[in-house]
């Protein structure tokens, strides 16, 4: 992870600052920073979304493909994930600097989202055992500046979302064999309920108190924080510690009192922002990357 | 403007692609009107006056036709009277997807620019590209570009110009729904919409183009009954799905030429080898028509049946269409046939590609006065009838026309289609030359401007450039020897001693590929053209005349470029050294076979040429000599030549080619020239250089010929060709000197085709004729494809030139391979047929003749016989329709046929009468009747010379 040199009287300043529910930027402890979000960004994907969140830079792209149902669940679909950590986003990412955080990350990602509560993964099936539909779910850091599982959990729901899987017919001939008929027309396809798909809330311990979307100058005060993954009606799906440091258990359950807290306040706003958006349609204004 | 078009795709491996392309939107893309002032264009396509007489449209239009217009009425389209038209990106994307040739036509359309047909890229137009909406099928996005753009026209049209009453456009349709959308829309008061057919019925000037309006779906139940003749044919995804899973086959259709009710799929195998399934009746045919790819059903087993050896011909025709169907069906062929005969047998399930072309035949008019429906028969016999509308039946009576098929719905007897055009008038000369042109698929057209614009430039002279990598031959005395009236020479010779004693040969072939560079518009006809096609009295160039008669053509006393290749060679025709080169030669003189000869054999001439001409006669003589050692066959074939009136061009006498001993020199040379190049080229490019093989013909070819054989007491070996070539030496009877020719005939027919192939394809080189162990075209280049590939080949081989991809991809020569072997055949066939065309001009014009001739082939109910006089093969038939039928013992073994007592035998001696049966005027024949022996109600007395008046049973 990036990180930045931070002078003890600065740790003290902000250390003293949290302390006081106010932190360096002006934010309280349980403030996110500002957050953009723009879907279909990425025309030659099924779904895509941008999501910066201060100087943090994600881009999800997902890419729905057919493939062979695992073995166990015959009858449901699966999630791909891979993170790639882009050497534009920090230095330390060139070369194969990047990879073992890549690998960190996405395997939370499985974690949270490759489940049965979180997608809809029957809805992926095409045909039982035979044919399902694979999202490969792409997530490219552009930026960090702290707080990357958020940023990137906002982003992959928001790409879900967005995502338009073509709809597929089985066609049966005479002799049971089967073959996958592909509609013609491109406005014809299956969008996945994201409704029970979770957002990570990452809270660092500073001092002794916590607080949400660290920055790198926060998190280099921090010796641990907690990854929760919360639904829109607050229950937590998933929990890790990071960190070197030790957690109490009593801090423990303060911390996930808040993150479920703050999540379920987060899912709100963003289907708003989701639905708004799509409802524009074609009249949207593109902004991309140059925006 | 960015715009992207997103579409989904299934991969090949069974996974699903989307696919985004870029589209960028325009504003320079102009209307292409000589009315408009707006648009900033250099040059106009679309006139002012627009006049074509309608008497729906009375005022100047531009014609914007949508896509099934144009896929279905291109014949219209065509017609000079059509012009000014707009045709749409949209239309011209959608008839490029759905059909090549009839895209080609309209390109070909477009480009002509008397037609002013423009095209207008609407799908990139900032103000004419829409996108799909959602639930819009494709077609219709497609249909809602076309009157999008057809609005934007009459606006633009409207705003630029100054008069109000002047130009608009007029969208062309012939599909009532698209026309209804457009009122609905409230578009009309912008642009007129007219269905097609109202259109073409309006216009009043040209009433001959409604003949050519091809029938569209609504038509069809109108003039068919509603009896159902035909199975429905599967739709495309079960025959996909059939033939993946083993239970349809898929193969070319191909029918029979004498039995209508019969036909044979052909199932493209692994490598060369296919098999055959045969289709019997009209149901299993199920309105498949020749070279259609079709997927078939096999039958069971206790369904199979054996071919029939009837011949029947489609008469039920003949009568009115209402009355057709009852006695259809009596012929089909309840003929148990012996376990053995039987062959696979199926049914014709679904049609994968429909290969109809433009078919040439004649009308049969209707009895019914004023119908208005008749039948056409074409003139290969494998094509069904097909019925056609016309108001024109009588003037179009007698003259040979072309008909497309339209369709062939299943409730019609016959195909629906329409008529093309005229050829003109029947058994005349041109008309059949033109139809023997389009019947054997033979490319006549005038070369395009796009093709001639590659040709150098005129005055053309040798340039320092060309003289770089050449060697300067020019000094060397260099000679061709032709036949009379060659223009085409690409070949010439030289020989002289040199300083150690050895001898030097070359032979020059014109140098071709300089002048036709790989993958420009010239190469590409060329190649498709393969071959350059003599016809009696006509000759169809494969390059142009630029180059094949002057340019190229190695003639006397002209500086030439020249593809050399030089051996050194001693006394004994043995070959020291073989070079390769590119070079410049100064022919000294053109000779004609006969010339040369004289040369050869006037003791008192001493000059270089003759000199040159003696030595090379020389080496050919011991060349030929160890050729034949070696096991090559001499065969021969009567060829005839016609003598021709200069002035109508006529043939007014015939005989056969003589062979003089210069015309086996140049041949000799040409062999030996071709067998250095082929191992040169191979050599140097072992997967991908161009050879010619003649594979062995399998033991059982040879059967007639040792049948023949041992009627005479003759034996022929046939184990190799070198024991086949001893015998047919040794082969003579007494008394009866034509006998080995006769033999040779015979041997000639039991040989395969001889065929092109990539040395990367093939493992089996050999030339069978020739006793080659490999073998190439090198030495014909301007009348044959092939040659060029083969000059480029050897000249990357030795450095003269560079090489392109296409050369060395064995797939890409494979197929061209595939389609010169194809030309090569329809050349050979279609010069067939015109000499069997004059051969009839000749003998209707010379009135009944009796002439001495050689029993060839004894059939079950007839003979065939070769009159050396004319190298003409006739039939005499012993049984017909209205005799009873003489007592006829056929054996097979000899084989002989006795009729009344008298045993016919290969190579007997008859005489014969020759006729001309014009009775059929689509097929006339020579027909033969026998004079000596006299067999009583066989034979027919001998007739004066004078043309006696037979009755011709008109079959119309």
């Amino acid at each position: 992870m990036a990180t930045v040199q931070v002078s003890e009287a600065e740790k003290v300043y902000i250390l003293h600052g949290i302390r006081d529910d106010l932190r360096v930027d002006g934010r309280g402890c349980e403030d996110y920073r500002h957050m953009e979000i723009e879907t279909d960004v990425v025309s030659n994907t099924d779904g895509s979304a941008k999501v910066t969140l201060g100087h943090t830079a994600v881009l999800v792209g997902i890419k729905a493909d057919i493939g062979k149902p695992r073995p166990l669940v015959p009858n449901e679909g699966y999630l791909e994930f891979f993170v790639d950590c882009s050497a534009n986003a920090t230095p330390e990412f060139e070369g194969r600097g990047g990879e073992e955080l890549g690998t960190e990350l996405s395997n939370t990602l499985y974690k949270v989202f490759n489940n049965k509560h979180s997608v809809d993964l029957k809805s992926l099936c095409i045909c039982p055992g035979e044919h399902c539909w694979v999202l490969y779910v792409d997530v490219l850091l552009l930026q960090c500046d702290g707080n990357l599982y958020d940023a990137i959990s906002i982003a992959i729901k928001a790409a879900l979302f967005n995502t338009k899987i073509p709809r597929v017919r089985i066609s049966t001939d005479e002799e049971g064999g089967k073959e996958i008929e592909l509609s013609d027309d491109p406005y014809d396809c299956m969008r996945l309920n994201v409704e029970n798909v979770p957002c990570i809330v990452t809270l660092c311990k500073v001092g002794h108190r916590h607080v949400v979307d660290a920055t790198l100058q926060e998190k280099a005060c921090s010796v641990a924080s907690l990854i929760i993954s919360v639904t829109h009606k607050g229950t937590v799906t998933c929990t890790r510690k990071v960190g070197g440091g030790s957690l109490d258990s009593e801090s423990i359950f303060e911390m996930t009192e808040a993150g479920k807290r703050v999540g379920k306040a987060l899912h709100a706003p963003l289907m708003n922002v989701l639905q708004q958006e799509e409802h524009l349609g074609k009249k949207k204004q593109k902004v991309g990357f140059l925006g | 403007m960015l715009k992207s078009k997103t579409f989904v795709k299934k991969t090949r491996s069974g996974g699903v692609m989307k696919i985004v392309r870029e589209h960028y939107l325009r504003d320079d893309i102009w209307c292409g009107s000589e009315a408009c002032t707006e648009c900033k264009q250099e040059s106009t396509v679309l006139q002012t006056d627009a006049c074509m007489e309608s008497s729906l449209c009375s005022y100047p239009h531009y014609l914007i036709p949508d896509t099934n217009v144009v896929l279905h009425q291109i014949d219209v389209l065509e017609d000079a009277v059509i012009r000014n038209v707009i045709i749409l990106q949209t239309v011209l994307q959608e008839v490029r997807h759905r059909s090549a040739p009839v895209y080609k036509r309209l390109k070909d359309i477009i480009h002509e620019k008397e037609k002013h047909f423009y095209t207008f890229t609407n799908e990139h137009h900032r103000e004419t590209f829409i996108e799909r909406e959602p639930g819009e099928s494709a077609n219709d996005r497609n249909d809602r570009a076309i009157r999008v753009a057809a609005k934007w026209y009459s606006q633009h049209l409207k705003t630029s110009e100054s008069d109000t009453d002047g130009l608009k456009v007029v969208l062309l349709t012939n599909d009532q729904g698209n026309k209804q959308k457009a009122e609905e829309s409230g578009l009309l008061y912008l642009f007129t919409c007219i269905l097609v057919e109202e259109y073409i019925k309006s216009l009043t000037a040209n009433p001959e183009l409604v003949d050519r309006l091809a029938l569209s779906n609504d038509d069809k139940n109108e003039i068919t009954s509603s009896k159902v003749l035909f199975p429905e044919h599967l739709p495309l995804s079960r025959i996909q799905a059939g033939i993946k899973s083993g239970s349809f086959v898929q193969g070319t259709f191909r029918a029979s030429r004498d039995n209508y009710l019969e036909a044979t799929v052909f199932i493209q195998g692994e490598g060369e080898d296919g098999t055959e399934i045969l289709i019997q009746g009209l149901q299993n045919l199920n309105r498949a028509v020749h070279q259609d790819v079709v997927a078939v059903q096999l039958l069971p087993r206790n369904q199979w049946v054996a071919p029939s050896s009837v011949v029947l011909q489609d008469e039920g025709a003949a009568k009115d269409d209402n009355v057709e169907e009852e006695e259809e069906e009596k012929p089909v062929l309840l003929i148990s046939a012996a376990e053995a005969a039987r062959k696979a047998t199926g049914k014709v399930v679904g049609i994968i590609k429909r290969n109809w072309r433009p078919f040439c035949g004649m009308l049969n008019v209707s009895q019914i006065k004023e119908s208005t429906r008749h039948l056409f028969t074409p003139a290969d016999r494998r094509i069904p009838r097909i019925r056609i509308e016309t108001r024109q039946a009588s003037t179009l009576a007698g003259q040979r026309i072309m008909v497309s098929i339209d369709g062939w719905p299943k409730d019609s007897r016959y195909p629906n289609g329409h008529f093309v055009r005229s050829l003109g008038g029947a058994g005349e000369k041109d008309t059949e030359q033109e139809v023997l042109l389009l019947e054997h698929d033979v490319p006549h057209q005038a070369f395009s401007q796009a093709v001639l614009n590659f040709l150098p430039k005129m005055p053309w002279a040798i340039t320092p450039e060309d003289m770089v990598r050449r060697e300067d031959l020019r000094h060397l005395t260099v000679c061709s020897v032709d036949p009379p009236g060659c223009t085409d020479i690409d070949d010439a010779l030289h020989c002289r001693e040199l300083e150690n004693g050895n001898l030097e040969v070359g032979v020059h072939i014109a140098d071709v590929s300089h002048f036709i560079r790989p993958g420009n518009a010239l190469d590409k006809e060329a190649a498709n053209r393969g071959t350059t096609v003599y016809l009696c009295g006509k000759r169809i160039d494969m390059v142009p005349e630029l180059l094949s008669s002057n340019l190229c053509s190695l003639r006397s006393n002209v500086e030439r470029l020249a593809f050399s290749c030089i051996w050194e060679m001693n006394h004994e025709a043995e070959i020291l050294k073989t070079r390769f080169t590119k070079s410049v030669i100064n022919s000294k003189a053109s000779l004609t076979y006969a010339e040369a000869q004289m040369r050869i054999d006037d003791t008192n001439k001493n000059d270089d040429i003759t000199k040159s001409l003696r030595g090379l006669n020389k080496l050919a003589k011991i060349l030929k000599r160890q050729r034949i050692e070696k096991g090559a066959l001499t065969l021969s074939s009567l060829e005839v030549r016609f003598h021709m009136d200069s002035e109508t061009h006529d043939p007014i006498d015939l005989q056969t080619k003589e062979l003089m001993e210069t015309n086996s020199m140049v041949e000799e040379f040409m062999l030996l020239a071709n067998i250095s190049v082929a191992q040169k080229i191979y050599d140097e490019f072992q997967e991908c250089a161009l050879l010619r093989k003649h594979p062995a013909p399998p033991p059982s070819n040879y059967d007639i010929l040792l049948k023949a054989a041992k009627s005479k007491d003759v034996a022929i070996y046939t184990d190799t060709a070198k024991a086949l070539a001893d015998s047919l030496d040794v082969a003579k009877v007494d008394g009866f000197p034509y006998f080995n020719t006769l033999l040779r005939i015979l041997a000639t027919r039991c040989m395969m085709q001889a065929v092109y192939f990539c040395s990367g394809m093939d493992n089996d080189f050999h030339h069978y004729g020739l006793a080659s162990p490999i073998y190439t075209h090198f030495t014909s280049p301007i009348r044959r494809y092939a040659d060029i590939i083969v000059h480029r080949l050897l000249a990357v081989a030795i450095g003269a030139d560079s090489t392109y991809p296409d050369l060395m991809d064995k797939h890409k020569q494979s197929a061209l391979c595939n389609n010169l072997n194809y030309r090569h055949k329809m050349a050979q066939y279609a010069q067939r047929a015109s000499v069997a065309f004059h051969t009839q001009l000749f003998f209707k014009s010379r009135g009944i003749l009796n002439e001495e001739g050689f029993v060839l082939f004894v059939r079950k109910n007839a003979i065939i016989v070769l009159i050396p006089k004319f190298g003409l093969e006739g039939t005499v038939f012993f049984d017909s329709k209205d005799k009873v039928a003489p007592s006829i013992v056929f054996d097979e073994e000899g084989p002989t046929l006795t009729i009344q007592q008298h045993t016919f035998r290969i190579f007997d001696k008859v005489k014969v009468t020759i006729s001309l049966d014009a009775s059929n005027i689509q097929h006339q024949k020579i027909r033969m009747a026998l004079t000596d022996p006299v067999i009583p109600g066989v034979s027919v007395p001998v007739p004066d010379a004078e043309p006696q008046a037979k009755k011709p049973k008109l079959d119309r």
